[in-house]
């Protein structure tokens, strides 16, 4: 098989993690595994228009993952003389014989793990345009991405500040088994991002956040980056406050994962064996209402979030993880598989994909159009879109939640006024049984695909 | 511990970091500064039972920035070795060749003073094998299991590290400090009736291993179970306004989230904080003093030097109900023409300090708890919280109560839990009408997130807030 080294981890770096991994068989390790990865950062940041910081970051580590004499232990060092890792690799070693034996801790069976990660850019995540970005390039970029210009004079309001930044950055794992795994991820990564504050004539102040992403340069939507932040802070000037009580609740596609990611965490069969999830004993049964059903999609060519292999090697799948409500897999590692008896699956959810949904028959999610927060206002009448939150959590072992929000409220599909100091709170289960609309509008730039969704009666307080 | 000893670890010289310093401002950078960092971490997980998965970790560098005007360039290398630092310190002098005009940066730190000593080491981690330490983790486990029959599952973790830092700058300025910080943290999970309920304890100071007390492990047990029996039964509430009385310790989360972050000094300087231009003036009842602190022998937010080399000190934001000062690193104390307040603080050598908060504390009132609880006809009283956020520009902030008790006609009577507040920061000074004297410090493993991660810790008397946005059915 031809490995193809031609990222940022060199050959050489590639023998000192083999070396590495060999010193741990050497002193002792029954089975290793050795993650060696290396990432460039840079980033121009731009206060009102000129440059305010210009960063330079280069990372390296190797993680060391040791199976000895029935026991496991995690190591990490960024320290890659060679004289060093073989020191490293012996104390590790040693460190792990000290712990107590756990008989269900050993590496993934190798049937199960992905032979195809051969050159790291399998799939498509990787711009070779990143190799002719220079410091000239990146700082015009940023400056394209200014509107400092528009001071908002003869406007009810001003502009107190502009940030923005641009930055790129490339990635590149090499992951190693003594069972005779090889696997290498490489991708690029380009983004801008922008916050705005401005005042209005009272002296009060407001600010708005946008951003944009891409694996790719041309797939970054750079110059809308600042216009969209200031569109979203000049939205929530004069907020009124809204009685509290039950509203139909729209959020929007840029911040509904926070929703998603709660029921997501509690499909971790690592909280489900330590009792700490909501989605205990769920597997197979229908949990939530029909309406939701999520996908991950891992292996989708050149989209965030991708990735032929999970961090034990083992070989990922686009697979159902919610279909019509009924939970259709947990996230299983090698470990907690063994301890529970379980099918292992993979560690972790890669590229989550929310499946359209209408409460009505024919509306929104198949018909081809866009259905997006606008369209679902429309469909479900009056209540409260949520463009933003603030603080909150959700209690795992319960699924109970309480979220700050900011957002809109709106009346036969339009919106009347923005809404502050308001308060979310319920149960997961009860709040994705009432889901009505799930959109078609996720954020191409995003890893998890979540569209803007609506619920039904959601306890708003004010 | 000696200079020398910092400069022989990171195998350089004072020659070579005046180089270095040359280097970085070769391009007409007003100032620039090195930080070295060597951070040995280690772990220990004590999970269904043993104590069967720990590790540690090693990471090690050097940070080098350069300021010209307030702008700002960093590079930094994970190897000592000159020619990587070189390659570094050049990426960062590029800041310089966008222009501008030049600033002075000499500050009048308080050099030729002893080296401060707020957290000496009796029993350095190093020095302490880690199999000592299983059986802390084991007889932890063993104490909360004896306290409540309804526990069913125990987590705990210990995790222990020691930094060594060596900071050098264009003042010719050598500051270097040995932190040890040691944090022990349980997580429980309960079940009764078919209910599974969790509870979270720990424990962070910056000692040594002599921090490993039988008190402190019989302190964490306890606090893991105590109330539990209330949150089982915990409702609910009825959301909407209405006063809160915060309990002393946690409820710092309040300043942190309402007051803190807002007086951090970058925020102001641009003019994003509703706090901007308001120095000087009255912003709360006079008997409100708000302290931010990096002088607490062994706390988690102490440090003997910040990450620009400025030494650790006391900081009033508010005094007796006026505004008297932000929270400054050196960009901003040279913005505002004052003196750095020793808040310029980094997560590792891979981050640029920026103002950052350390303990941050209200100073003690007259009132007593029972009396500002005995004061709201129906309220809520609160206690244990897990995280915040704030929006600068607004003032509007969050925190989320995990557990608390309904005040009605001025008795606690049923317990809640896992609720959301929300208020502005202004506003809710304003609002604070009661002032306990009952000033506790939460010693738990506070971190704050403002871009990078860095320890700190939050402590409050008792307060009675008349009005705030409390989540609820």
């Amino acid at each position: 098989m031809e490995r193809n080294i031609t990222g940022l981890i060199s050959e050489s770096e590639k023998e000192l993690a083999e070396y590495c991994m060999e010193s741990a068989l050497g002193h002792g390790a029954a089975q290793v595994r050795i993650s060696l990865s290396k990432s460039i950062l840079d980033s121009v940041g731009m206060l009102n228009g000129e440059v305010d910081k210009v960063a330079h970051s280069a990372d390296r580590s190797v993680f060391l993952y040791v199976f000895a004499d029935g026991r496991y232990g995690t190591f990490s060092t960024n320290r890659l003389d060679k004289a060093e890792l073989a020191r490293f690799a012996a104390n590790a070693v040693d460190t792990v014989k000290m712990l107590a034996e756990d008989p269900f801790r050993q590496l993934p069976d190798p049937a199960r793990t992905e032979k195809g990660a051969v050159t790291g850019r399998e799939l498509g995540l990787y711009d070779s345009s990143y190799e002719y970005m220079t410091a000239g390039k990146r700082m015009e970029i940023a400056r394209d991405e200014c509107i400092s210009g528009k001071t908002g004079d003869g406007k009810d309001y001003r502009i107190i500040s502009e940030e923005c930044e641009y930055s790129d950055s490339t990635d590149d794992n090499l992951v190693l088994d003594s069972s005779g795994f090889y696997g290498r991820h490489t991708e690029t990564s380009f983004a801008v991002c922008s916050e705005i504050t401005i005042e209005d004539k009272g002296g009060r102040k407001y600010s708005g956040y946008w951003w944009d992403s891409s694996p790719f340069i041309d797939g970054l939507d750079r110059m809308a980056c600042s216009e969209a932040a200031l569109d979203r802070a000049i939205r929530q000037m004069n907020p009124r406050n809204r009685k509290g009580g039950k509203y139909r609740m729209v959020v929007d596609a840029s911040v509904s994962s926070r929703l998603v990611s709660p029921v997501i965490s509690a499909l971790n069969a690592a909280s489900i064996q330590q009792e700490s999830s909501f989605l205990k004993d769920s597997l197979g049964k229908r949990i939530f209402g029909d309406g939701l059903s999520i996908i991950d999609c891992a292996r989708t060519p050149g989209k965030p979030g991708a990735r032929l292999f999970d961090t034990e090697g083992v070989a990922t799948r686009d697979c159902e993880v919610i279909r019509g409500g009924a939970v259709k897999m947990y996230f299983t590692n090698t470990y907690i598989a063994r301890k529970m008896g379980m099918e292992p699956t993979v560690e972790g959810v890669s590229r989550p994909v929310l499946v359209p949904f209408s409460c009505k028959k024919g509306c929104g999610e198949d018909s081809g159009v866009q259905f997006n927060a606008g369209r679902i206002m429309k469909e479900c009448g009056s209540g409260i879109y949520v463009t933003g939150f603030n603080g909150g959590n959700c209690n795992q072992t319960t699924g109970d939640f309480s979220y700050g929000i900011e957002g809109f409220a709106f009346r036969d599909g339009q919106i009347l006024h923005p809404v502050r100091e308001m308060v979310i709170t319920g149960n997961m289960v009860g709040l994705w049984n009432s889901l009505l609309f799930a959109g078609n509008d996720a954020r191409p730039c995003t890893r998890w695909q979540i569209p803007s969704l609506c619920f039904d009666e959601v306890d708003f307080s004010s | 511990m000696e200079n020398r000893y910092f400069l022989d670890r990171f195998k350089v010289t004072v020659p070579q970091l005046d180089s270095l310093i040359g280097t970085a401002l070769a391009h007409g950078g007003d100032y620039a500064d090195l930080y070295f960092e060597h951070t040995a971490y280690n772990d220990l997980l004590l999970k269904d039972n043993e104590v069967a998965s720990g590790g540690f970790h090693i990471d090690s560098g050097v940070g080098i920035r350069v300021l010209k005007g307030d702008k700002t360039g960093y590079a930094y290398s994970e190897s000592t070795e000159m020619p990587d630092m070189t390659c570094a310190a050049k990426a960062a002098a590029q800041i310089a060749m966008a222009g501008g005009l030049p600033a002075d940066y000499r500050h009048a730190v308080s050099t030729g003073l002893p080296a401060p000593d707020l957290y000496p080491a009796a029993r350095n981690w190093k020095d302490c094998p880690a199999s000592g330490f299983i059986p802390v983790l084991k007889k932890l486990e063993s104490i909360i299991y004896s306290k409540e029959p309804k526990v069913v599952k125990v987590i705990a973790k210990l995790s222990w590290s020691e930094s060594e830092i060596l900071m050098y700058n264009s003042s010719g300025e050598l500051a270097c400090d040995f932190r040890p910080m040691g944090s022990i943290v349980a997580s429980v999970i309960f079940s009764w009736n078919g209910k599974n309920e969790n509870k979270t304890a720990s424990r962070s100071f910056r000692m040594g291993a002599e921090m490993i007390t039988d008190r402190l492990m019989d302190e964490i047990a306890e606090e893991a179970v105590a109330g539990i029996d209330d949150r089982f039964r915990a409702i609910r509430p009825k959301g909407g306004k209405m006063p809160v009385v915060m309990g002393a310790g946690a409820s710092g989360i309040l300043l942190h989230e309402a007051m803190g972050h807002s007086f951090e000094a970058d925020f102001n300087r641009k003019g994003q904080s509703i706090f901007s231009g308001m120095t000087g003036k009255k912003i709360c009842d006079s008997s409100i003093s708000i302290v931010d602190d990096g002088t607490i022998r062994y706390n988690r937010g102490s440090c003997n030097y910040d990450d620009e080399g400025i030494r650790g000190q006391k900081t009033y934001m508010v005094k007796d109900g006026i505004l008297v000062s932000y929270l400054h690193d050196r960009i901003s104390a040279r913005f505002y023409g004052l003196q750095p307040t020793g808040n310029g603080r980094r997560e590792s050598f891979r981050f640029n300090p920026i103002p950052r908060m350390r303990a941050t504390y209200m100073e003690n009132g007259n009132a007593l708890k029972s009396d500002l609880i005995a004061s709201v006809k129906k309220g809520i009283y609160v206690d244990e919280f897990s995280n915040g956020q704030v929006k600068i520009g607004e003032g509007d902030f969050t925190f989320y109560v995990k557990s608390g008790c309904l005040i009605e006609n001025g008795r606690l009577t049923a317990p809640v839990k896992d609720l959301n507040i929300i208020g502005n920061g202004p506003r809710t000074l304003a609002d604070i009408v009661g002032v306990g004297n009952d000033l506790a410090i939460d010693n738990g493993t506070w971190t704050c997130g403002k871009d990078q991660s860095v320890p700190v810790s939050c402590g409050i008397p008792s307060v009675l807030v008349k009005s705030l946005t409390v989540g609820g059915n």
